[in-house]
């Protein structure tokens, strides 16, 4: 190898570090300007309506419809007044599972509706259960659709919102290295082990008309 | 020098081979010690490997001790016995609890009622929720929908006698045949690994499964036996 007449090697300056190390910066304000790696969400929650069906992995969610109860009182005048929520569910995973309480205290299937907006602030929760088959019940069994009725009772003097949207979130089923051989967990928005649970999709129900409801105990008593 | 013409030829290469000449017969067996023991890491890797195979899943460090038979049959588990004496379809269930309220439970499939009784052999015990099993390891909890006080569940399994009582499952019409009933024990606060169960095939062959279906009443009454 012959180096180039004039002794041109002596002339090359040594760029190769500086211009990686302003490569490697630019890349990383860059990354840094749009959000980081990890925390950027993938794809904004669906926008769904009356009828819409969400899978949440573990289950398979038929928002059907929300309408408002009134429950006479049994011995004279007023009454309870509820919010009543249907939803078909069918259970998808291997075992038996509970219909739960939603929000992020709760437990089971209704955990995964994350959120309800406007929120009711029924002392205790809703009632979650399968209302229609004579005796309520708070199974959900794996291969069988259940209609699950979430009920809040209305506080007094508040009237009934025009419509309600739901934060759905999805599960997904977590190996234990422990005893256990698994659980089913919610999906969450990030790899932080408190990231909140990732919505997959926002349902909006219009409330129907108040539908009378028997009292408490039935009319024999 | 003389023993060797050749080397003359080319001294300084000459010089340099009988120099590694002269180290080379101690290096000699090290080469071989280095693939030998290169050979015995990669033989104690694989072995690990290997050994990872053999360790137990996650249902088998957890999973109970599990006493199989068939239906009729008295099996014999470690703390006590059971014996599956029928196996009943229905549409609906009616229960009748001790202050005579009459309840009437339905379902979208079938109600699947176990007649079964047990005894315990040293210390009385007591079953936590049966659970069917299908043939594709689905598992069924008895239901909810028959308060818990009318079946197997309740009464304490006494030593000496047998004590009879039914567990009842809600399943779909597809998932009975071939399934199992699971009879575990009620677990403590910290819960007991290797607890002994019963598994009984409930003989639900495809003929059994259409049987147990046309013979499905509409409705089983239960009724609190105190």
């Amino acid at each position: 190898m012959t180096s180039p007449p004039g002794g041109g090697t002596s002339r090359r300056r040594p760029i190769a570090v500086p211009v990686t190390a302003l490569v490697l910066s630019a890349a990383l304000g860059v990354t840094a300007a749009l959000g980081g790696f990890s925390d950027a969400s993938n794809e904004p929650p669906k926008q769904l309506g009356p009828g819409a069906v969400v899978d949440q992995k573990q289950f398979l969610t038929k928002f059907v419809t929300t309408r408002t109860v009134f429950q006479p009182d049994e011995y004279g005048p007023g009454g309870k007044r509820f919010l009543e929520v249907e939803l078909e569910v069918t259970n998808k995973g291997d075992e038996t599972t509970g219909t739960g309480s939603p929000g992020p205290k709760g437990f089971f299937f209704a955990k995964g509706l994350l959120a309800m907006n406007p929120a009711i602030a029924s002392d205790g929760g809703p009632i979650v259960n399968i209302a229609d088959e004579g005796v309520p019940s708070r199974q959900l069994h794996p291969g069988m659709a259940s209609t699950v009725v979430l009920r809040y009772e209305l506080p007094e003097g508040q009237e009934p919102p025009e419509k309600v949207r739901f934060d759905v979130g999805t599960f997904e089923f977590q190996e234990q290295f422990t005893v256990s051989p698994g659980s089913w967990t919610l999906e969450r928005d990030g790899e932080a082990d408190d990231s909140p649970p990732k919505v997959v999709a926002q349902v909006t129900l219009p409330v129907e008309a108040p539908v009378e409801a028997p009292a408490e105990r039935g009319e024999e008593g | 020098m003389s023993a060797a013409p050749p080397m003359d030829q080319a001294s300084p290469a000459a010089a340099s081979e009988s120099r590694t000449g002269r180290r080379r017969p101690p290096r000699r067996p090290g080469r071989m010690r280095r693939a030998g023991a290169l050979l015995a890491g990669l033989s104690l890797a694989a072995a690990a490997v290997a050994l990872q195979s053999t360790a137990l899943s996650a249902e088998e460090r957890s999973a109970a001790l599990t006493w199989t038979g068939g239906l009729g049959e008295e099996v014999v588990a470690s703390r006590f016995s059971a014996r599956v004496k029928g196996v009943y379809g229905a549409r609906s269930v009616q229960t009748t609890d001790a202050s005579d309220k009459v309840e009437k439970a339905t379902t979208s499939g079938i109600f699947v009622v176990v007649t079964l009784e047990a005894t315990a052999h040293r210390e009385p015990q007591q079953f936590a929720a049966p659970v069917l099993l299908t043939d594709d390891d689905k598992r069924y909890q008895a239901t909810d929908k028959v308060d818990s006080s009318l079946t197997i569940v309740n009464p304490y399994i006494q030593p000496g006698w047998w004590t009879e009582g039914v567990a009842v499952f809600e399943v779909p019409v597809s998932a009975l045949t071939g399934s199992r009933i699971v009879l575990p024990l009620k677990n403590g606060f910290i819960g007991e690994t290797y607890q002994p169960e019963v598994e009984v095939d409930l003989g639900l062959d495809e003929a059994g499964t259409q049987r147990l279906i046309a013979d499905a009443k509409d409705v089983y009454p239960l009724t609190s036996t105190q």
